[in-house]
């Protein structure tokens, strides 16, 4: 399935990222909130696109399921959009 | 007119709880005036409460404010029945908490604000289904800005969950340890390695702990990411809390109906003398000590009376707190507390967060198939047992098990019985000393006693 590829590529490709860009460092301060920062601004142009991909992945989608409902006749499901 | 300020609110300058009467208020500050504002007429704040995501509140006069100077607002939430803190949680009340939070930081996001913050002490079970209590968490989000609060989602929601899914259920209760949530370095070194192949974990736990490590005494330039990066972080925290999964299957008290000795006569007449027994004190609010999966404590929920339904299994627990969501019922919290050592106050100068024993009187306790536990188990003599009773509540619904019975026979036959003082008219004698015994009523087919008291 496409998905789990996608899947399986993300998550080879991720840890030898991050592997390379924070190297194993010795014990010291705690300084919570930097750490924490940093890893978003790296890790929010992916999930920010994977996000992007889903939204569009369930508008075709409930596009599709639509039209089936409309074949169905089934007026009560209604499709979970966000 | 007294006023006493909550001893959990001093950390967020927007304002804080305090006391006054009886009644539960917030002072809202001048220097959240502009945010409080947004939360109001952006729409979000009415959209939260009519979905009941978040506690309501009303605005009061100004008058009533604890430090006039200060204030902007007084606001009186809804009070809430009981207290409760995520160590005394089941693993699904600690991932609905972290849900309904990612829910609250969307809809935020849509309305043009975010969570400042992302305690799971922000969450409160109220009528059956967790509600966000800290009207307060909001500020104007500004393009370009992270999550401040991802590092404490991660730790007070994913990494516990994460901890029970892949380890042990009993992580939950080390939430009292750590009272900002797990450390993500502790946590990414007890799980399996295998949780390096699952996206969330990998970049949630194990590179965010690796992260924070790195850049612990670095100075970081600031950059950007934009809102639709922002929403996919918290689109993905989501899907990966989604995805954890616990089976509470197989322990000794999560079975134990499946295996316990009473016929079926003897449980319908335990469950109706019970019922007369509630009847008779009429409570508001009631207390079942070892409540298992909550079956006893229906009999009281069931009749709209508040029951905080305890054990200290969490897989007895967390089959509670489903069922009680599968039926949508509203008066029965369950959680777990060990009775040997029941939530201490904690935090701050311990007053942070008070102990389970004293945050609130109960009309009604109910000790059903429990006393032989703490008296053969835990070598407790009947008078600290009925001292324990009697600080907690005011009427006592108990029942004797004497020793020839085979659940109590079980305690013994790894041990010596040095219980001689373990009768039926031991234990009569000493509780008449705290309590006057109203009923008492034998369960057919057994040798076990229900008793109905009252503190003396």
């Amino acid at each position: 399935m496409p998905r789990t590829f996608h899947r399986v590529i993300k998550a080879m490709i991720v840890p030898i990222l991050f592997v390379a860009i924070f190297p194993e460092s010795a014990r010291a301060y705690i300084d919570p909130g930097s750490g924490s920062y940093i890893l978003q601004i790296v890790i929010a142009g992916l999930l920010g696109a994977s996000f992007t991909v889903k939204l569009y992945w369930k508008k075709i989608r409930s596009l599709f399921s639509n039209k089936k409902k409309k074949v169905n006749e089934n007026p009560n499901e209604k499709s979970e959009t966000s | 007119m007294k006023k006493v300020k909550l001893r959990s609110s001093f950390r967020d300058l927007s304002g804080f709880v305090f006391e006054k009467e009886g009644r539960v208020l917030r002072q809202v500050n001048k220097v959240y005036k502009k945010d409080y504002d947004l939360l109001i007429s952006s729409g979000l704040y009415n959209e939260l409460v009519s979905n009941q995501l978040l506690i309501s509140h009303s605005e009061l006069g100004g008058n009533l404010a604890f430090e006039k100077s200060i204030s902007y607002k007084v606001i009186e939430p809804k009070k809430l029945d009981f207290i409760s803190y995520p160590y005394e949680w089941c693993f699904s009340q600690l991932k609905d908490a972290g849900l309904l939070t990612l829910r609250i930081q969307k809809l935020a996001l849509k309305h043009g604000l975010t969570l400042k913050d992302a305690s799971a002490y922000n969450i409160q079970f109220y009528k059956g289904r967790p509600v966000f209590i800290d009207t307060l968490s909001f500020e104007k989000y500004h393009e370009g800005e992270p999550w401040v609060a991802y590092r404490q989602f991660c730790q007070h929601f994913l990494a516990p969950l994460v901890l029970v899914s892949f380890k042990d259920p009993r992580f939950t209760k080390l939430l009292r340890v750590f009272i900002d949530g797990f450390p993500l370095s502790f946590v990414s070194k007890l799980i399996p390695k295998r949780t390096w192949l699952n996206l969330g974990l990998l970049t949630h736990i194990h590179l965010h702990a690796r992260s924070q490590s790195y850049y612990a005494n670095k100075k970081i330039v600031k950059k950007k990411i934009t809102k639709v990066g922002l929403r996919g972080i918290v689109d993905n925290l989501e899907s990966t809390l989604k995805s954890l999964s616990w089976n509470p299957e197989g322990t000794q008290w999560a079975e134990y109906y499946s295996f316990t000795n009473y016929n079926e006569e003897a449980f319908v007449y335990k469950k109706r003398i019970v019922n007369s027994f509630i009847d008779t004190v009429k409570p508001k609010i009631v207390l079942d000590l070892g409540a298992n999966t909550g079956v006893f404590s229906r009999i009281a929920s069931s009749q709209k009376i508040v029951t905080i339904s305890v054990d200290n299994d969490p897989a007895a627990v967390e089959r509670n707190y489903l069922e009680s969501k599968k039926n949508k019922e509203e008066y029965i919290l369950p959680l777990i507390i060990d009775l040997e050592n029941p939530s201490p106050a904690i935090g701050w100068m311990s007053e942070e967060r008070t102990s389970f024993i004293e945050r609130r009187p109960f009309d009604l306790v109910m000790s059903l198939a429990l006393l032989h536990h703490l008296s053969i188990s835990n070598n407790l003599p009947f008078d600290n047992v009925a001292d324990f009773f009697k600080k907690v509540g005011r009427f006592l619904i108990i029942e004797f098990i004497p020793k020839k019975d085979s659940q109590v026979q079980r305690l013994l036959t790894s041990r010596k019985d040095i219980f001689g003082s373990y009768s039926i008219d031991n234990f009569e004698y000493v509780f008449a000393k705290h309590f006057r015994i109203i009923r008492k009523e034998k369960i057919p087919a057994s040798e076990r006693v229900l008793y109905l008291m009252c503190k003396k």
